[in-house]
């Protein structure tokens, strides 16, 4: 399989103009900062319950327009305290997907001050407490 | 100096200006806008949830049900992930058939929001003659589909109706009025005095915003970025299909506008070439399967508002695990509330509508038996017992 590198570090192709990193989240900042400067803009995030596993998955589909290419970087976070940092004063664009994946999933994003309950949930289960889009939601 | 006060103009979920359930929140310094905030969530319904619950196939008529402009789209999307994940390779001819169809969908949307863009300025007559006009391309995608909203003719693996000669050539004629009609509405946008008044300098977005700001589709191309999906990452049959990338550097309300009448006229001939290049074959599947490899797919497609992408999660079985749809209004309206500052209040419906914003509504299904004259609302539960059987 090939390989692509941005900065220091290598996606692997997964599939026709698709490539994919794990990243660890201490390091997640880091390389949106390098995608970023190679033309993409962010195209959506992707959270994927894992109960199982006790974790979150977050995808950052990025598509570069030098490359014409997906950027996939993948990361977890734990499902009990799923705190992620903002990448919004990065990608300003990123705001729907962290407003989102935090009403539907929990999923924290440290640094961002607009974050809110009921940006897409109504209120009868944000007022449980209740984040719909995790498997043991019950909705 | 005397200074305004700040007033706080909620526009919307339910306003004239705004033809979709979405609030903006507006606070304005006399007639100065000076601050936007987007409110959201009067819409939303768990879409992605039931496909989690549901089968592959009933998921195929989810996704085209996420909106009713770009139905088609959004099948395409789910279906060629599933199709990967299935390890099944539609035809050619099925795939030219659906690119048929999905550029007459580009070609009916374009007009709608010229429609309603017109509409907003002020200019009532344009909006009747250009609707007039959709309503022709609404019946050949009827001649495709049998259906001029709902196109549902995507199946894993193939189309589920083939086009004959006759409809065929029917769509070749018809393609000629329309094409003169879209000329004269690309005229109209381009030298029209009240138009330009109302739409140049209005919501301009920098080619470097455009990207930091994650705009797609007509959004960003006229804001001088030549991105879409259907020449960087073709799928159905655009690889092989010659057509320019509209691009325009302006990156106002009108340069928007005229991308997308442009835009509209490349899938004229897009369309045209398909029929007239349609190989031969077969494009409807007699059978499909129904259970997916363990493995994840990320599907884009070029919707009439700009990429459309699915992420779609498989852990094998007979339901996907997780379907990840982000619609391209997403980012469009989210992500765009500089652009109204400093312009004034009148400005902000024009500026929404030039975004071409889809936040779609279709919750339920109206069902009229003519011999006995009687009306029915069906809810979705109603709806998803009658799929079971």
């Amino acid at each position: 399989m090939a390989e692509l590198s941005v900065g220091s570090y290598s996606f692997r192709e997964a599939g026709p103009r698709r490539y994919v990193a794990p990243v660890d989240l201490e390091r997640l900042r880091e390389v949106v900062e390098l995608l970023v400067r190679e033309d993409s803009y962010l195209s959506m995030i992707s959270a994927v319950d894992l109960p199982k596993e006790g974790a979150i998955e977050l995808n950052y589909v990025f598509w570069s327009i030098k490359h014409r290419a997906a950027f996939i970087v993948k990361t977890r976070v734990s499902r009990e305290r799923p705190v992620v940092p903002t990448i919004v004063d990065i990608v300003p664009g990123a705001l729907g997907g962290e407003l989102e994946t935090y009403d539907l999933f929990g999923v924290v994003f440290e640094g961002n001050a607009r974050l809110r309950r009921g940006f897409l949930v109504p209120e009868d289960l944000t007022s449980k407490g209740v984040y719909p889009m995790r498997k043991d939601a019950g909705v | 100096m005397f200074k305004m006060a700040v007033v706080e103009i909620p526009i919307g979920p339910q306003h004239p200006a705004l033809h979709e359930p979405i609030m903006l929140r507006v606070k304005a310094e006399g007639e100065e806008v000076v601050e936007v905030s987007v409110n959201t969530g009067y819409n939303h319904r768990g879409v992605e949830k039931l496909m989690e619950k549901n089968s592959w196939i009933r998921g195929m008529y989810l996704a085209g049900r996420v909106c009713g402009i770009c139905n088609a789209v959004h099948t395409q999307t789910y279906v060629q992930g599933v199709e990967k994940l299935m390890g099944v390779e539609p035809p050619p001819r099925a795939n030219y058939i659906r690119t048929v169809v999905m550029e007459l969908e580009r070609i009916h949307s374009h007009m709608l929001i010229s429609a309603v863009v017109a509409e907003i300025v002020g200019f009532d007559t344009l909006f009747m003659l250009i609707m007039r006009d959709r309503e022709r391309v609404m019946y050949l995608k009827d001649l495709v589909t049998g259906s001029r909203v709902h196109a549902d003719i995507h199946i894993v693996g193939g189309v589920k109706r083939d086009i004959d000669e006759i409809r065929r050539g029917k769509i070749l004629d018809e393609l000629k009025v329309i094409e003169e009609r879209l000329k004269y509405y690309r005229r109209v946008f381009e030298e029209d005095y009240t138009l330009a008044k109302r739409l140049t300098e209005v919501g301009r977005i920098k080619k470097a915003d455009a990207l930091s700001h994650c705009v797609v589709g007509p959004t960003l191309r006229a804001s001088g970025v030549g991105s879409d999906v259907r020449f960087d990452d073709p799928y159905a049959a655009y690889s092989e299909i010659p057509f320019n990338v509209v691009v325009r550097d302006e990156g106002d309300s009108w340069a928007r506008m005229m991308v997308r009448l442009e835009e509209a006229l490349v899938s004229v001939d897009i369309v045209r070439y398909a029929l007239e290049h349609l190989p031969q074959g077969p494009a409807v599947p007699k059978a499909f399967p129904r259970a997916a490899k363990v493995g994840e797919v990320i599907s884009r497609v070029e919707a009439p508002r700009g990429e459309l992408i699915y992420h779609i999660v498989s852990t094998g079985g007979g339901n996907p695990y997780r379907v990840k749809i982000r619609t391209p209004s997403f980012l469009n309206v989210v992500n765009t509330e500089f652009t109204y500052l400093g312009h004034r209040l009148a400005d902000v419906p024009v500026i929404f509508a030039s975004y071409d914003p889809c936040i779609s509504c279709t919750e339920r299904v109206l069902v009229i038996d003519e011999r006995r004259g009687l009306r029915r609302y069906l809810s979705l539960r109603e709806l998803a017992r009658w799929g079971a059987t």
